[in-house]
């Protein structure tokens, strides 16, 4: 139904979110630095830890690149292990400006370490990242990225930025390919919209079910059914699910097999 | 011909590593707002920006930018009303319902509300366009007001930073920045002053504006019930029922009613609060929009 | 210059459930941004148990409904029975057939009970009449990305009318909320064989 049914019969790109550069290079502009190596990414925060995922295929087009290009990565912490890390961030849509994002802030953070000696809270490099990301508003980074950790009070952040800096900080958001199939899912059973509490009233006196900090098992069981459904209806999400858990004991890290077809 | 020269004596390893601006940028203990901004390597860099993220002149750009709002503002005899929505969209995808479209440009505070009654010192920018250039350039001009108050020993007027951010966007013109504010706030020498600034370098003084794609709905609601001397009750409920018509009938203004009272000592922040509520009371009790059916 | 099933705005979902399905849709009309009605249903009644939804350019889906209550008023006047689901389902693949290379700019969705099996069926379309038969759920319209979404989280085999309205309901509102053209209200029917019963929601109004 997404693609075939969709697009107008007679128009001769199929219906495929990234056409542009699967097929000959755009007449009018031959300066093309993107590709879009699709994917999703998901986070959400709970009272005392922060779950960012992705899946772990890279496409372009219709042709897989690989079946296991992690999308989450840790950042300040030790370049191979990387121990000692307590940030997160999620980068999707063009892979290798988001790696050359991850990079610069990974960067950023060691530098704010080494001069301030203390970690750079998730608030100050929230606000850094997007100072980075405008810096190209000019030639953006082809990214949605997400960055998670834990706040001054312990409670897990969440901050989702637009592929030139805006941002904002939020309880949950998916980003990338799959991210309007995956979203109001997160809305109606993280943040409970559209449910009301059963027999407050009738008609306009039923009262709205209020949204709070879900349990870290029920969210890690959310993320999996997520993207479960997204791999059923979308192409480009697929083959690994990669889950950073972050809580005041550090980072955890874990992968799960996804369907790989 | 000196293009064609450029473009053939350029080392190729000239990017591979950071160049001095970028290690200085990161060893820097203040990232700079700087007016540095990297450019794509060709000729019409703005071609290329629209090409990519202009989505009005080309639908499938690739990257989509967060658009679509209503924003209002108007003087009274108690100050200034500002009020927003709270929707981005990108295309007809609904990106966030959440946004916070009112901006405290102040010495003091950093974007985010603190959670007092007190009036916080300062003026007031509001969001409408491109999410990323407003949060930007109002930021831009926070550390430039503070910049003026530490020399200048007061805060700065309305006019003076309105003027500063006209003068950014207008040297900016053409290159594809999106941004239409509002600068409200109350000085001394002004008294309530309320400036609207595009991205096109538009600069007016004004008693009310609404900007952005619900602007027509807003304007409809609040020319007919606008008068001068409104209490600051009716004041608020107006700058409420203005944008509560334009969520209604607007496809990509929605969410939260985001509102804010400008007063002599500074600004209240008069709640965020969802748009659908306020609606059905406002049906049920009011009468108004009849045009929904209530029975269920 | 968009897409001209973008021009309206609208949703539809049809989901199978344990001898019931399900069809809904949303309520909204608009041109582009602006919402012009909060009453334009795209369900439309086609027998005792047989349900068309419509989604896409207004003008046509007004013009495929009536165009269908003419075909299949003809089809009861001849056979003198009523139309089944599966009857309905190829009509409509045929009739949009017919307009190949100058068709409505519609998505169909049909949802019923056969009355002489008591199974339950629904399909979908292509603007072409190219059916996708579906054991689940079926979605079209603006909002058929976050439908797919919603309903490959939220749907479960074997459900009972009541969960089916409480599934349906929920992954359809949820769904339009996301999306700027649909949503302001929607209506779900519950078809089981002997008994159809009509819902309206209340959604959000922005």
């Amino acid at each position: 139904m997404t693609s075939l049914v969709n697009q107008q019969p007679h128009s001769e790109a199929i219906g495929y979110s990234f056409s542009q550069s699967t097929h000959a290079p755009n007449k009018q502009h031959s300066f093309y630095p993107y590709t879009d190596n699709g994917g999703s990414t998901l986070g959400i925060t709970g009272a005392d830890f922060a779950i960012l995922a992705g899946d772990t295929r890279s496409v372009a087009g219709y042709n897989i690149n690989s079946r296991y290009a992690p999308k989450v990565f840790k950042i300040g912490g030790d370049d191979e292990t990387g121990e000692g890390a307590h940030i997160l961030l999620s980068v999707v849509g063009f892979a290798a400006d988001g790696h050359a994002l991850k990079e610069r802030l990974d960067a950023v953070v060691k530098m704010y370490k080494y001069q301030h000696g203390k970690p750079m809270s998730v608030r100050a490099c929230a606000q850094r990242l997007s100072t980075i990301l405008y810096q190209k508003r000019f030639f953006p980074y082809y990214v949605h990225a997400i960055l998670a950790g834990l706040d001054e009070e312990g409670t897990g952040a969440l901050y989702s930025y637009d592929p030139v800096g805006s941002y904002e900080r939020e309880q949950c958001r998916a980003a990338g390919s799959a991210a309007s199939l995956i979203m109001p899912f997160l809305d109606n059973q993280v943040n409970f919209k559209n449910q009301y509490i059963p027999g407050s009233g009738e008609g306009h006196a039923l009262e709205p079910k209020k949204a709070g900090p879900l349990p870290r098992s029920t969210v890690e069981q959310l993320v999996r059914d997520a993207f479960t459904s997204a791999v059923e209806r979308h192409i480009e999400v697929g083959d690994g699910l990669q889950m950073m858990v972050i809580t005041a004991n550090g980072i955890e890290e874990i992968y799960t097999p996804l369907k790989q077809d | 011909m000196d293009k064609l020269i450029a473009q053939y004596t350029r080392s190729s390893h000239q990017n591979e590593f950071y160049s001095e601006q970028e290690q200085h940028d990161l060893t820097e203990s203040h990232p700079p707002l700087s007016l540095k901004f990297s450019l794509p390597p060709i000729d019409d860099s703005r071609a290329f920006l629209r090409a990519m993220t202009d989505d009005h002149s080309n639908p499938s750009c690739p990257i989509k930018l967060a658009h679509g709002t209503t924003t209002l503002a108007f003087r009274f005899q108690g100050g200034i009303i500002v009020a927003t929505d709270s929707r981005a969209t990108a295309g007809n995808w609904i990106a966030s319902q959440t946004v916070k479209k009112v901006i405290p440009v102040s010495r003091l505070s950093r974007g985010e509300d603190k959670p007092t009654d007190a009036p916080t010192p300062g003026l007031l920018g509001t969001m409408a366009g491109g999410a990323a250039d407003c949060q930007y350039w109002l930021r831009y001009l926070s550390q430039q007001c503070t910049l003026h108050e530490i020399r200048h020993k007061r805060r700065i007027t309305v006019a003076a930073a309105s003027k500063i951010l006209a003068n950014l966007t207008y040297g900016y013109k053409g290159y594809g920045l999106s941004m239409g504010t509002m600068l409200a706030g109350m000085t001394p020498q002004e008294g309530p002053a309320l400036y609207y600034i595009d991205s096109d370098g538009t600069r007016l003084p004004g008693n009310l504006f609404c900007v952005g794609s619900g602007q027509t709905f807003a304007y409809g609601v609040l020319d007919a019930n606008y008068r001068y001397d409104l209490s600051e009750e009716e004041a608020l409920e107006l700058g409420r029922r203005s944008i509560l018509a334009a969520m209604h009938r607007d496809a990509y203004s929605g969410g939260f009613i985001n509102l804010y009272h400008v007063k002599e000592e500074g600004w209240v922040h008069h709640g965020f609060n969802d748009m659908n509520p306020i609606f059905w009371k406002t049906k049920l009790e009011k009468g108004e929009f009849s045009n929904v059916t209530s029975e269920l | 210059m968009s897409s001209p099933f973008d021009i309206n705005g609208g949703a539809c979902v049809a989901m199978v459930g344990k001898d019931c399905v399900a069809i809904a849709c949303d309520l909204r009309l608009g041109m582009q941004a602006l919402t012009v009605s909060n009453n334009f249903p795209k369900l439309f009644n086609f027998g005792p148990s047989t349900f068309l939804g419509l989604t896409g350019l207004a003008t046509d889906v007004s013009t495929v409904s009536d165009l269908f209550r003419y075909k299949v008023n003809m089809y009861r006047l001849r056979e003198e029975r009523n139309i089944a689901p599966q009857t309905l389902a190829n009509l409509v693949s045929s009739s949009l057939y017919e307009k190949r290379f100058g068709p409505f700019f519609v998505s169909p969705v049909v949802a019923g009970v056969n009355y002489t099996t008591g199974k339950p069926f629904i399909c979908g379309f292509d603007s072409i009449g190219c059916i996708d038969f579906a054991k689940d759920f079926i979605v079209s319209g603006t909002a058929s990305e976050q439908l797919f979404g919603t309903c490959e989280g939220l749907w479960e085999p074997d459900m009972s009318p009541d969960d089916l309205f409480e599934t349906i309901s929920q992954a359809l509102l949820s769904a339009v909320d996301r999306d700027a053209l649909s949503g302001w209200g929607a209506q779900v029917y519950i078809i089981e064989k002997d008994k159809v019963t009509k819902r309206l929601l209340k959604g959000r109004q922005d």
